[in-house]
């Protein structure tokens, strides 16, 4: 069974289609990417799925349980996290602070129990501070130690995606959205995100849903590739299939699949 | 059922209307394009009425001014139209400009900050009490019927087409003119109007300065037609002129016009039918605005807005 | 495919990141920890503020407790009893309810302008409980928990709006909010105009425009709290164990997702927060706060009077909270300081001349830089003042023929300096008029340009305070001085004095 499953979903603002009759699935344990020009739909597929957006129609079931007009935290809660495009972290709280706070949806303790240190808060700070700890310690030196404690806003670019994929990672997700996880980064930290998403997969045990536009990424991590345009999927399968299918290539205004690859 | 108490307010709610359809003008634009609520809104048409008072003053008094009652009248109206205009964009240029990228809060603690300031500059200066227009003896009240229960003045008249009137000259500012092109690129997506060589700044000047004007018309209209004006009368004043564009559609220009007539109207009858009406007539004003967020937070005439993500 | 030449440009456009060195080589310094060293080149601060403020972040938290609130505890016992209550009990009942809003603006960043309405909705409540005005007598035990519980459910019913509203849309309701509150208590005194209530009539509930008097002191389990000096023990003591709460709530997962909602509501959410009910709990938080705070106030006051809790007080808090710094927890204690304190002062002229004056050459001195710029700038300005004042006594006799009332030897020293109009009341507005004008001029200039427009500005600053703000030192004068504070705040140090600088999404 499909761990994520999208079944015929539609989309609209005003008169513009956005997403147009849209199936796809995402299985346990698999890397799928998600490709297409500008405006064809991608982030509005994460945007869907996350309950950001409402379906106008279809459904988006997660482990077999209907997740569409879910509450964004509540989908959050059942295992689907995401990153952002244009990142969003939380610039004014630390590092430690960015990962804990996504550890809310696993914790109980109420105000009043915060107010008093009643035994039930302490323990779940001391858990979940260990958990973020171990979130961190994923990505080795990049993210560790000295870094906990300052605020998210002295990261660079490239560590600022990192820590959104760590503050992901965070709210115990089973599946992971990455939205552009290798945007505005260098040749070097691109094949760094290269393996780290692999790693993900098969070190942490996350599945994944990317978007991404550098195609050497794509190449490297996608167990399957969907391409969109207009809303529609136009094509769906290995990397090589679909980066030579002549709908896709057509979709990239007619430019032929390799030299898109050194755009 | 009682005719000329329903005509009466009828008239008095509509010519309410016309004076908050105006402050909601200033609020609406300036929220359409900078999307920053102008607390010192009020204040401006406070400022505006004093205004007014003044070059009244200054033209011998309203009960023998030099020239002509409406020519005095239609002074007033000019030298305030065009000081307040330039207090809207000074406002904007100190208090208001330095913030633009600064996140959403400071603009608006600024902005309460500029309405202090201006309420209480104009207590010290001006002190609390009433200042008679004295619209009777200036220009002449002179009251029409038609039937047996509709009453208007003329005062009533002039308020409600020089509202109207300004409305009309807006919507043609807006619609016809490039630099009312400029505001509607501006408003749409500022970064992009900007990049297509729209000067950004100087486009939120001028819709400060005509907002600015708008409501110092309006100030003028409240001195006319109650005959008197105080300095802390702006702040009631602009908390129903931002109800009335946000009921209208915030950003909306027919929005704000129909939004103010809804709560000129809505206060005028409270007064005369709803239990209390005569003190908390405000009360039904902001139950009919909450009600409005509940029902279409993006106004009668808004369109709702798409959060980019 | 080997040549790594993919690398998208950023679609936020930020330039990409320059090369970051390998982990093993951390000898090399990169731009990125160039960046991450922010906190290193702070703590190299220089000169005295440095040294303060790496003081104060070493401290841990007790100890910060009681360097706060320490002088506080001590104040009592070497002031007088009036002394006590205009600079002790009021600062400190302005503090507690500034810590409310600051959980509802500075954590969760709701603006929330109705905040007051809370306040004076726990005097009255707490005034229809327990009052001569009432008839009831309700131990305040019993009492101030029903309003605590009340007011949270009022704040519910406010904050249900927040879900709707977009942003600053909340901020208009709220403060139309305030003022549906300040005319009903205004009206709701069973007059001839009130509203019949349904099944019990007309009911005199919070005594209109005379207000509600003769609310009962506190009788807490048998204990009555009759004493200035009872009252601030009980306002420190609250104090007190509002801070450590609040301590412990700002780092647990309540605060932080507080703080997360101020940032980024849209990433709260998806980060599996529950923005909604957040929203919520911070309002219901606020208000109990403003609550049980207004209790203590109406029955410091013996009454609750419906002009109290006006825009005038909101402001009042807010600057309190701005100047302590949005989200500072104990800031607010010395932002409470600084706006009920000076004001305080201000009340007395001659007291009010020499903070004006002191405040002015504090600014000055502060702001300029080197240090004999604002030297060159105050010589200037005493020069000019008795140059104007030689030519005007010269030229113009009624210039200078008014008096400085009870102002000592600063006045008697003034009187020689700055022009004093026998009929002041329009040159002084014009004056005022032209301050502001020069004032927003400055703000244009720079360096010496800047230097050399201060100096009549300062003087015609000395003239207008001399001939017409002093009139009003308590009223007018003192909300004039706040909205320029906050303007001036938001657009200097939008984190406050007193609070850390944050850094905005570029």
């Amino acid at each position: 069974m499909a761990l994520l499953e999208l079944r015929d979903v539609s989309k609209a603002f005003g008169g513009l289609q956005v997403i147009d009759h849209l199936s796809l699935h995402v299985d346990e344990g698999e890397i799928v990417s998600v490709i297409g020009p500008n405006g064809a739909g991608k982030t509005t597929v994460f945007n869907l799925i996350t309950g950001i957006f409402h379906v106008d129609s279809g459904e988006i079931v997660f482990e077999g349980d209907k997740i569409s007009g879910l509450a964004p935290h509540r989908i959050t809660n059942r295992g689907i996290a995401r990153t952002f495009q244009t990142l969003r972290l939380f610039l004014n709280m630390t590092v430690m602070e960015n990962v804990m706070a996504a550890e809310y949806g696993q914790t109980k303790s109420t105000l009043l129990e915060a107010m008093l240190q009643l035994p039930r808060s302490r323990k779940e700070e001391k858990q979940i501070r260990k958990l973020a700890e171990e979130k961190l310690g994923f990505f080795g030196q990049r993210l560790a130690g000295y870094r906990h404690g300052q605020p998210a806003y002295s990261l660079s670019y490239a560590n600022r995606r990192r820590l959104e994929i760590a503050r992901a990672m965070a709210t115990n997700a089973r599946l992971l959205l990455l939205d552009e996880p290798a945007a505005g980064m260098n040749p070097h930290e691109t094949h760094e995100i290269t393996e780290l998403i692999g790693k993900l997969r098969d070190d942490a045990g996350y599945s994944i849903l990317v978007i991404e536009h550098d195609m050497h990424v794509v190449e490297g991590i996608s167990d399957r590739v969907i391409a969109l345009d207009h809303g529609i999927k136009i094509a769906e399968g290995l990397f090589d299939d679909v980066a030579t299918h002549p709908l896709v290539i057509e979709a990239y205004l007619g430019v032929r699949a390799e030299t898109e690859e050194a755009v | 059922m009682n005719w000329s108490l329903f005509f009466g307010e009828l008239v008095s709610g509509l010519t309410l209307g016309s004076i908050y359809a105006l402050i909601a003008l200033g609020y609406t634009m300036v929220y359409g394009i900078l999307k920053l609520l102008n607390f010192a809104h009020g204040d401006v048409y406070m400022v505006g009425a004093f205004i007014g008072f003044f070059i009244l003053q200054w033209l011998g008094g309203p009960l023998k001014p030099v020239v002509t009652g409406w020519l005095a009248v239609a002074i007033m109206f000019a030298v305030a139209m065009i000081g307040c205009g330039a207090l809207g964009v000074g406002i904007e240029r100190f208090a208001y400009r330095p913030l633009r990228n600064a996140p959403r809060i400071a603009p608006l603690i600024s902005a309460l900050g500029v309405s202090i300031f201006l309420q209480n500059s104009a207590l010290l200066l001006w002190g609390p009490q009433f200042r008679d227009y004295d619209t009777f003896d200036l220009v002449g009240v002179k009251s029409y019927h038609i039937g047996q229960n509709f009453f208007i003045s003329n005062i009533q008249i002039l308020t409600i087409s020089v509202s109207i009137g300004l409305t009309i000259a807006l919507t043609l500012i807006v619609s016809r003119t490039r630099t009312g092109k400029a505001m509607r690129a501006t408003s749409f997506d500022r970064d992009a109007a900007e990049m297509m060589g729209i000067s950004i700044d100087r486009v939120i000047s001028f819709t400060f300065f005509l907002g600015s004007a708008l409501a110092a018309a309006g100030g003028i209209m409240f001195g006319l037609v109650f005959g008197q004006i105080f300095s802390l009368m702006g702040f009631t004043a602009g908390l129903k002129g931002f109800t009335a564009a946000v009921v209208g559609g915030i950003g909306s220009i027919p929005g704000a016009v129909v939004g103010g007539f809804l709560i000129g109207l809505l206060e005028a009858f409270a007064t005369g039918y709803l239990p209390g009406g005569s003190v908390y007539a405000n009360l039904y004003v902001f139950a009919l605005l909450i009600v409005m967020f509940l029902i279409r937070p993006s106004g009668l005439l808004g369109s709702p807005v798409i959060q980019k993500v | 495919m080997s040549s790594l030449g993919g690398g998208q440009p950023g679609e936020g456009g930020l330039p990409p990141a320059a090369p970051e060195v390998e982990p093993a080589d951390q000898a090399q310094v990169g731009t990125d920890e160039w960046v991450a060293r922010v906190d290193e080149r702070r703590a190299a601060q220089k000169g005295l503020s440095g040294v303060v403020v790496r003081g104060w972040e070493r401290l841990p938290a007790p100890a910060r407790l009681i360097v706060l609130l320490g002088p506080f505890a001590i104040f009592p016992f070497i002031t007088n009893e009036g002394n006590l209550y205009r600079y002790g009990l009021l600062t400190l009942i302005y503090a507690l309810l500034a810590m409310g809003l600051n959980v509802v603006v500075g954590f969760a960043g709701l603006l929330d302008l109705g905040y007051v309405a809370f306040f004076g909705f726990g005097a009255y409540l707490y005034g229809i409980m327990a009052s001569g005005h009432s008839g009831h007598h309700l131990q305040a035990e019993i009492a101030i928990p029903i309003v605590v519980v009340s007011t949270a459910l009022v704040g519910l019913l406010l904050g249900l709006t927040s879900w709707r509203l977009l942003g600053d849309y909340l901020a208009i309701v709220t403060l139309f909010f305030l003022q549906a509150f300040v005319i009903f208590v205004n009206n709701a005194n069973g007059g001839l105009n009130d509203f019949s209530y349904p099944f019990v009539g007309k009911v005199d509930l919070t005594g209109g425009a005379n207000g509600l008097d003769r609310i009962d002191p506190f009788n807490l389990f048998g204990y009555h709290i009759t004493t200035t000096k009872g009252y601030y023990f009980f306002t420190l003591i609250s104090i007190t164990l509002l801070m450590t709460m609040l301590y412990f709530v700002n780092g647990s997962r309540t605060g932080r997702a507080w703080r997360a909602l101020r940032e980024d509501p849209l990433a709260a959410e998806v980060m599996s927060m529950p923005v909604n009910r957040l929203k919520l709990l911070a309002f219901m938080f606020g208000a109990a706060v403003a609550g049980f705070s207004g209790t203590i106030y109406g029955a410091v006051q013996s009454g609750a009077f419906p002009g109290d809790y006006d825009v005038g007080l909101l402001i009042t808090i807010y600057a309190i909270v701005i100047l302590g710094g949005l989200g500072s927890i104990g800031g607010v204690v010395i932002g409470a300081l600084v706006v009920n304190g000076a004001p305080e002062l201000l009340r007395s002229s001659s007291n009010a001349r020499f903070l004006f004056y002191g405040v002015l050459l504090l600014a000055l001195f502060l702001a300029m830089r080197p240090w004999y710029k604002p030297l060159l700038v105050l010589l200037g300005t005493v020069a000019f003042g008795f140059a104007v004042h030689g030519i005007a006594s010269a030229v113009w006799s009624r210039g200078t023929a008014g008096h400085i009332s009870g102002g000592g030897p600063l006045g008697r020293g003034l009187e020689h300096w700055v022009l004093l109009p026998s009929h002041t009341s329009s040159i002084a507005g014009w004056a005022y008029f032209a301050l502001i004008v020069a004032a927003l001029v400055l703000t244009l200039l720079r360096d010496w340009w800047r230097a050399l427009a201060l100096i009549p500005t300062l003087y015609l600053a000395a003239f207008v305070w001399e001939n017409k703000l002093v009139e009003q030192v308590s009223g007018a004068t003192r909300l004039i001085m706040l909205g320029t504070l906050l303007v001036v705040i938001m657009n200097v140090r939008p984190a406050g004095i007193f609070g850390t600088s944050r850094v905005e999404i570029v």
